[in-house]
């Protein structure tokens, strides 16, 4: 298990490190800051960041933009917000959250944050996919059909600029699509 | 005494919730304030959607985002019934990209540089904004876009701690920022950067900050609110008052409130705006504009009602009412924007079609 612990405090790095021993293979690496390239050459099973860390906006921002590989996130509470962590959880709020930490429930906090995120994650992907097959086909479609009128393309071509927009802008073909359709609608006295 | 909690982040605009709390503004409206300092904009967010805060301040579009559940998490309606400042926000470029530019660090001269270092095949420049949902992005996006560069593209762009930005661009992590001051007068006294466009420049009276509570707690606490609202309109005069700059400079100073030289403080707070001329009024036609630049890049779907979110969220008939009891002259609502876009003026109305102008733009606006 790889952890990037990311917090100015090293206490939390030794205290996630020994409620983890045992496991193997086991990298613990505490960060006082978040750096984005070593983060990144790490490769973290998980990253562990302390709420009152300036690099939450920047982690967080991070998971978004990189939908295609993202990471569970835990992010530890002081003890001085009391009921945050568990009214957190109830909100399903953006990351999970532990209050007071002992190196006895390090491991279990770990493995079900991780096993959650999967399954979230793994949901997610699933919903996406099936809410993506039944619109974007049509979308799709109909987008293509814009960009042959407006464009003079044929259809291949109209494919290939979609896709290139879906790629530089980082969101699903069907989406892009959509925007588009919503665009030209706005561009034709549709919208206000 | 009605006790609240109330977060705010180290920033000059944050000033006139720490001179409501520090000038004893909240405790003459009968209010027990602690002012909690927060050090990130999504734990601010997470925090007021489990009401461990009652109010916060605000970046403007993460209260539409974080409304519409766009920005993570379950939609938390807000209500922004009071606005902080204008003129917060500048661009800032590392010294070394400065001195690549020459005279007049101008976004055409990036934009040639930028087209070159693709020819020769180099990774493109970082840019880092303090919050993906923040006034900084759309304003340094909309500076990229006049001079043909597309952010999405053309350039990385990047997430940091507005504290930390000085730090980044010396070690060459980031080559350019935008964020509110101090931290861009920080950066180039530190001979790290150089300030390449005031937000005013592109946005004149640039909306900035909001102060925000759920729509929930406002309707369930109205006199409460109207007692914050109350003390933040005198602490804004207060704060905007000339004679109070020093004292001001060396309140924000102080290591719990911004924690940044008295001195840097003191020059960068030269063109915010915290009271004058209506700044406190929640403009609608501000919510608007920052909507239609979060659509126009894609940060919210196409098929939001702008209109209708802007006038959710900004609340000028709250703010009013605590105007009207501390009888101030009644300010007149900003029915448009003059000098924001190509077109010369915004109205809430064109807001969908300003979105328009987004990468998407380019295929079938012809």
């Amino acid at each position: 298990m790889r952890v990037l612990v990311v917090d100015p405090d090293p206490a939390r790095a030794a205290l996630v490190a020994e409620g983890l021993a045992g496991v193997e293979p086991l990298e613990v690496r505490h960060a006082p800051t978040f750096d984005e390239r070593e983060a990144a050459r790490f490769g973290p099973d998980v990253i562990v960041v302390a709420s009152d860390s300036p690099d939450r906006d920047t982690i967080e921002s991070l998971r978004e933009a990189t939908a295609a590989n993202p990471r569970p996130v835990v992010m530890f509470v002081d003890r001085s917000e009391p009921g945050l962590a568990e009214q957190a959880v109830l909100a399903g709020v953006s990351a999970y959250v532990v209050d007071g930490l002992s190196a006895a429930r390090v491991r279990s906090v770990l493995e079900v944050a991780m096993s959650r995120f999967q399954l979230m994650n793994g949901l997610r992907q699933d919903l996406e996919k099936a809410k993506a097959d039944l619109a974007s086909r049509k979308t799709v479609e109909r987008a293509k059909a814009l960009l042959m009128k407006e464009r003079g393309l044929d259809e291949d071509a109209a494919y290939k600029l979609l896709r290139k927009l879906s790629m530089d802008t980082g969101r699903p073909l069907g989406a892009v699509a959509a925007d588009l359709l919503a665009f030209a609608g706005v561009l034709k006295g549709g919208g206000q | 005494m009605t006790r609240l909690r109330l977060g705010f982040i180290a920033l000059n605009d944050a000033a006139s919730m720490i001179v409501a709390q520090t000038k004893g503004f909240f405790a003459a409206e009968g209010l027990d304030v602690e002012l909690v300092r927060e050090v990130s904009w999504a734990t601010m967010r997470d925090k007021m959607s489990v009401g461990a805060l009652d109010g916060a301040h605000m970046l403007a579009p993460a209260a539409l985002a974080i409304t519409l559940g766009a920005s993570g998490g379950e939609p938390t309606p807000l209500a922004a019934p009071f606005a902080l400042n204008l003129n917060g926000p500048a661009i800032t470029l590392s010294s070394r990209l400065a001195g690549a530019l020459g005279a007049g660090t101008s976004a055409e001269g990036l934009a040639r540089l930028i087209a070159w270092r693709r020819t020769e095949g180099a990774s493109p420049l970082t840019l880092a904004v303090v919050f993906p949902f923040s006034t900084h992005n759309y304003l340094l996006r909309d500076w990229l876009a006049r001079a043909g560069v597309d952010p999405d593209r053309d350039v990385r762009m990047t997430v940091a701690p507005p504290s930390r930005m000085t730090e980044l661009l010396v070690g060459g992590v980031v080559e350019g920022f935008s964020v509110t001051e101090p931290w861009d007068s920080a950066a180039e006294a530190a001979g790290a950067g150089m300030i390449a466009a005031r937000g005013a420049q592109l946005w004149p009276r640039t909306p900035d900050k909001v102060f925000t509570v759920t729509e929930a707690w406002a309707e369930a606490n109205p006199q409460a609110l109207q007692a914050l609202l109350r003390a933040l309109l005198q602490a804004a005069a207060w704060t905007d008052a000339d004679e109070n700059r020093d004292e001001l400079a060396a309140l924000l100073a102080a290591p719990e409130h911004v924690g940044a030289d008295a001195e840097v403080i003191g020059r960068s707070l030269s063109g915010m705006i915290f009271h004058e001329g209506g700044a406190n009024r929640p403009e609608p036609v501000h919510a608007a504009w920052l909507a239609a630049q979060m659509m126009r890049w894609g940060h919210i779907p196409a098929d939001v009602d702008i209109p209708a979110l802007a006038r959710r969220v900004y609340r000028p008939d709250l703010f009013a009412t605590a105007a009207a009891s501390l009888d101030l002259a009644e300010a007149p609502a900003l029915e448009s924007l003059k000098g924001y876009s190509t077109a010369g003026e915004f109205r809430l109305a064109d807001a969908r079609r300003h979105a328009q102008q987004g990468p998407l733009s380019r295929i079938v606006g012809g």
